[in-house]
């Protein structure tokens, strides 16, 4: 104590300590909560971060030291003349100006067996080789190109730099030859360097070469089109934000409106727009995490409190106030919390690798960063100290407020009782919280915040009202517990009503990760039913032709004339901007909206493709067949209910979008749904596309097979006739369904991962109170013992105890994830946009089930163990 | 004939590095429808001989035998049985399941064997009656005063007609007129149920409704009196103790 003596201070630190070293299960688990709940936190922040971060990266590393972008105003990919590039480089504060022109085709032995892969962003990066035409002499001044071997490009000569990592892949080395696929057929383009996998070299997954641009142009039959130009400014212009921005003003006017100036962050807006929802999601899972940890705090604080009664009384007798003893409390929470939380961050870093290796499956991206926001160490600091310090402080009061006289009494009874007033504050938060997300019309910039919220208090509403139930639901539970495990099944259960207080902490903390697991599944379910009509409905046919280059319009003709084609149409799919929208009168953007948004336009033809398919358009908008006459008649479109929803359009206003011939404003036809690009997407005629946007060339031909053949029969008829000389790729509408599913389920295990972490979280909880629960009863389990029950038998009370907890928490927790369920389809659906319909999945809720009494006994194994090994003389001495 | 048998047994606890002897070659024998008081002063080993006695503990030496059947030869599985059919037991702090309602708590050994409550009904009418709590029988403990409780308790370890009943310090938490109803019912049983009882006491008032109490000191029995005068004689136990405190 001499230390202490100098800092007296401390001296509650010091006693927390001792106290936590005394009680050490309990302070292993709950720390193991704080530093789960906190591990979470941090682990999704470091994965959001570090996807969006690389994603960044990506955008970064291929402007390199540009600080200015110039691209089309259409961004539809169809580039502009380069001779704009000498007036770039005429402008004050300018230092150089770079073309470039990117080109997406693959290495002709590749073709044979090139199938698309896709992402949740839509094609996989690295899914195609990009041929990146460059000026060989200025722009190594622009990005960063680091020879690992070899030399860079001469201009104007056949030649390609690759990066280490597709040389290791394709078996390529400096001096072979890239044999490619180009406009007319095969090209080849001697290696001559090979570049590290970093700076430009992690474009596209690193599946690129680096060509001279005249090369490039040739090869793709181009022109003299480039698709950006990367502006390095003067260094006294590029260090003044304000000189760059004149800068940027200065071109945009000199260039003029078919030209967007940007900056190289704005970039990638789509591809973030895309995945913002999906990260919204995981951060509230991680929330909801931490949510399950405090429960398992606050129980573990009140049992510390009630079994120091005595001795918090002698303190009190011996002079220690109200507020030193609540120090006393706050101070071992605090101790905890920060152990916790520095534990719980090197677990989060650990926990982040995992989960950035999930997400970058889903997202098809190399994440190669483990960015580690210092605002989210600290947030994750902060956080499990609240958290545990908020947990504790009711605890904390309770023990200020025992009296003296405590320390002459024999050991308290246990039992808390829960007041009626809080189960009903409890159903008032659920009736509150309810509202909030199905009455009350939130402002849009905040519906998302607030729904967030109130599924928060929806959750919190539920554990309030376990109090309120838990009586009844015990005296349910006790017939199934006679009948599991026979008469210790009654002494078993009856126990749940005993500490009405902690058992209904363990049991919320079981409904709460339960119903997260169940509303996850549910959504999955939902978006799975959904996609897969989708597919079947909306895209339709029987397999699908592509080729890594765009095919030629008259292919078509050719692939109707195949025997056992039934029908064929045709799609092309493009980048578009909006540049406003028109609702009743009312022109408007999202007021999130990025100067102009980007999203997907489809082109089809709409004689063909209903022989194929057909939209599926929402409800009450008319007959169908009326919807395709306006598409046909032009300047007209269907939009996606996401589209519907970010634009605030329906059927009958108009959408404004960039195109090569200016702004242009198109009828909505009507509303569909579509999943294509996260529903960032609309559907427009084949002739409005050449139209407007100049393009020709087709992504994907859809067949349906004619009656009386089958599909393999027609894929091999198609794949002999014109696999080799097309390099076209056939992909059965089955295939392609199994892969959208596939990245479905993928999307969603993440979430499950966090629900299962939750889960975890619920059984330390389970655990916790049942070793509680023996610890306090240990002279009734001598007892028992003396009257001849067996180790066996106290096993199975306490296991028998642990399946009441689980059964009471796996029956609300289905009940709970039910209404969750429903919740979570609204609320994506009223984000996204997506019509998504709730489907009630038995096997679902059989899981569940199965998972509630699963965890209630894995976790009473411990505890049912230590019971059964209580020493009966010294528990009926124990005090 | 003997019911409980107690043959040079000896307990020692390892403290540390320090052994200490609890029992010394204690040997006890304790016939059917006996009512036998073990008292002595604090440390004297009185309990410990209890928990011996119960099967609760095994001896370091010697051999206990209950209704003939030796302890040492039984797993822990086995004496937990025997323990449950042959023993009833009688805690200082009652030890009812707080969950349980008087007349459920009675029937706990019988819950513990597997059998049903409804089988029994005749024998536990007939313990509440015995133990006069039969308009209790539907409350919990919390509504019972700690005489009822202890008259629950002692009913309980009549409810599977053991051999023997051990009870350890029975009225150490009861007022003086609780103890004495309770050292009153102790003995009806006793001519009732023709029980036969061994009671753990420190106090001499319990330990003079008994036929014969057995002194221990310092782990061994010193002293054995017959208690054959009715009207429970204090004064002869008092000073055996006093005797013993020295």
């Amino acid at each position: 104590m001499t230390f202490w003596n100098h800092f007296p201070f401390l001296i509650p630190f010091f006693l927390a300590v001792r106290n936590m070293r005394a009680r050490w299960m309990r302070t292993l688990l709950t720390c193991a909560g704080i530093v789960l709940g906190v591990a979470v936190i941090l682990a999704i922040s470091i994965t959001n971060d570090s996807t969006l971060q690389s994603i960044r990266d990506v955008f970064n590393e291929a402007s390199g030291k540009a600080n200015l972008i110039v691209q089309s105003s259409t961004a539809d990919g169809e580039g502009f003349d380069e001779s704009i590039t000498a007036r770039i480089r005429s402008a004050e504060g300018v230092l150089t100006a770079a073309p470039s022109v990117q080109a997406m085709t693959l290495l002709t032995r590749d073709a044979q067996n090139w199938q698309m892969e896709f992402s949740i962003n839509g094609q996989a990066a690295g899914n195609r080789l990009m041929i990146f035409g460059v000026d060989a002499q200025i722009d190594p001044g622009v990005r960063q190109y680091e020879l690992a071997a070899g030399r860079w490009i001469n201009d104007e000569a056949y030649e390609a730099v690759i990066t280490q990592k597709y040389a290791d892949d394709k078996g390529l080395t400096v001096g072979d030859d890239l044999d490619i696929l180009t406009a007319s057929g095969r090209e080849r383009l001697r290696i001559v360097g090979v570049i590290a996998d970093t700076g430009a070299g992690v474009i596209n997954d690193g599946v690129i070469a680096f060509a001279p641009l005249t090369v490039a142009q040739d090869l793709f039959e181009r022109g003299g089109d480039v698709d950006q130009i990367d502006v390095v400014a003067t260094p006294d212009t590029a260090n003044l934000p304000t000189d760059l921005a004149d800068l940027k003003a200065k071109l945009s006017a000199r260039l003029g409106k078919g030209y967007d100036v940007l900056y190289p962050a704005s970039r990638g807006q789509l591809v973030t727009q895309m995945l913002s929802t999906y990260q919204s999601g995981l951060s509230f899972f991680s929330v909801v995490a931490l949510f399950v940890g405090a429960f398992l705090i606050y129980n573990a604080f009140s049992m510390t409190v009630l079994e120091r009664t005595r001795e918090l009384g002698l303190l009190r007798t011996l002079g220690m106030t109200r507020f030193q003893v609540l120090g006393l409390v706050l101070a071992e929470a605090l101790v905890l919390g920060l152990i916790g939380s520095i534990i719980g961050i090197g677990f989060g870093v650990v926990l982040a690798r995992g989960l950035i290796w999930m997400l970058g499956a889903v997202v098809a991206t190399s994440v190669n960063t483990l960015t580690v926001p210092f605002d989210g160490l600290l947030k994750s600091l902060f956080v499990g100290g609240l958290v545990t310090l908020g947990s504790a402080s009711w605890p904390a009061i309770q023990a200020a407020r025992v009296s003296p006289l405590e320390a002459l009494r024999v050991q308290g009874r246990s039992r808390t009782r829960v007041r009626p007033a809080v189960w009903l504050s409890g159903l008032a938060t659920l009736i509150g919280a309810w509202s909030s997300l199905y009455y009350i019309p939130w402002p849009r910039t905040i519906s998302f915040y607030v729904g967030q919220v109130s599924i928060m208090l929806l959750l919190f509403g539920a554990v309030l009202i376990v109090p309120g139930v838990i009586g009844i639901a015990e005296r349910v539970a006790r017939p199934a517990a006679r009948v599991a495990f026979g008469n210790e099944g009654l002494l078993g259960a009856g126990n749940v009503r005993r500490s009405p207080g902690r058992t209904s902490l363990t049991v919320a903390s079981l409904i709460v990760g339960l119903s997260m697991v169940i509303a996850n599944s549910s959504l999955a379910t939902a978006f799975t039913h959904d996609i897969t009509s989708w597919v079947e409905t909306a895209l339709g046919g029987d397999m699908y032709v592509r080729a890594p280059l765009p095919m030629r319009e008259q292919f078509e003709r050719q692939l109707a004339a195949v025997p056992g084609v039934g029908g064929v149409t045709k799609v092309r799919y493009f980048n578009v901007k909006v540049a406003g929208a028109r609702s009743s009168g009312v022109s408007q953007l999202p007021s999130e909206a990025a100067d102009q948004d980007t999203i997907f336009f489809a082109a089809i033809d709409p004689l063909t493709y209903r022989e194929v398919g057909e939209m599926q358009f929402t409800a009450g908008q008319g007959e169908p067949d009326a919807l395709w006459a306006r598409l046909r008649a032009g300047n007209a479109l269907f939009i996606s209910t996401t589209v519907a929803e970010r634009y605030n359009v329906k059927q009958g206003d108009t959408l404004r979008l960039v195109t090569s011939r200016g702004e242009h404003d198109f009828y909505v036809a009507a509303v569909a749904t579509d999943f294509t690009g996260q529903g960032n997407i609309v559907t427009g005629s084949w002739a409005d596309m050449r139209r407007w946007f100049s393009k020709t060339g087709v992504d994907r031909f859809t067949i349906k097979i004619a009656s009386g053949h089958t599909v393999a029969e027609v894929q091999e008829n198609i794949e002999d006739r014109y696999k080799d000389t097309r390099n076209i790729s056939v992909e059965t509408t089955q295939e392609f369904k199994r892969k959208i599913l596939e990245l479905t389920a993928q999307s969603f295990r993440l979430f499950d991962v966090l629900g299962l972490i939750g889960l975890v979280v619920a059984a330390l909880g389970v655990i916790n109170t049942l070793m509680m629960n023996v610890v306090e009863r240990q002279r009734e389990i001598g007892g028992l013992r003396s009257l001849g029950l067996t180790r066996w038998q106290t096993t199975k009370m306490v296991l028998a105890e642990a399946a009441a907890l689980g059964g009471i928490g796996g029956v609300f927790g289905l009940a709970f994830g039910y209404v969750l369920s429903h919740v979570f389809v609204s609320a994506l659906n009223s984000l996204s946009g997506y019509n998504l319909q709730y489907i009630f999945a038995l096997s679902t809720f059989i899981s569940g089930a199965f998972i509630a009494l699963v965890v209630s006994q894995v976790a009473a194994l411990y505890p049912a163990w230590k019971a059964a090994g209580v020493n009966v003389v010294e528990a009926i001495k124990h005090e | 004939m003997s019911v409980l048998k107690a043959n040079q047994v000896k307990k020692q606890y390892q403290m540390g590095e320090v052994t200490v002897s609890a029992l010394d070659s204690v040997n006890v024998l304790v016939n059917k429808g006996e009512f036998v008081a073990i008292m002595g002063p604090s440390g004297s080993g009185k309990s410990t001989l209890l928990h011996l006695l119960g099967g609760l503990d095994n001896p370091s030496d010697g051999e206990i035998t209950l209704a003939g059947q030796p302890l040492s030869k039984l797993s822990d599985n086995a004496i937990t049985v025997v323990r449950r059919r042959k023993v009833g037991f009688i805690f200082q702090f009652y030890n009812l399941l707080p969950t349980l309602t008087a007349e459920e708590n009675i029937g706990l050994p019988l819950l513990i064997d597997g059998q049903s409550l409804d089988k029994h009904k005749a024998k536990i009418e007939k313990l509440l009656a015995l133990v006069g709590l039969a308009d209790r029988r539907h409350h919990k403990p919390d509504q019972l005063s700690g005489g009822q409780q202890q008259r629950v308790a002692i009913a309980r370890a009549f409810v599977n007609d053991p051999e023997i009943v051990l009870a350890d310090e029975p009225t150490g938490n009861l007022d003086s007129k609780s103890g004495t109803a309770i050292l009153e019912l102790l003995r009806k049983t006793c001519v009732d149920l023709k029980a036969t009882i061994v009671m753990v006491t420190h106090d001499p008032h319990a330990a003079s409704y008994a036929d014969r109490v057995i002194f221990l000191k310092d782990g061994q029995i010193v002293r054995e009196l017959k208690n054959e005068t009715a009207g429970h004689n204090v004064q002869p136990i008092m000073d055996v103790m006093a005797g013993l405190e020295l």
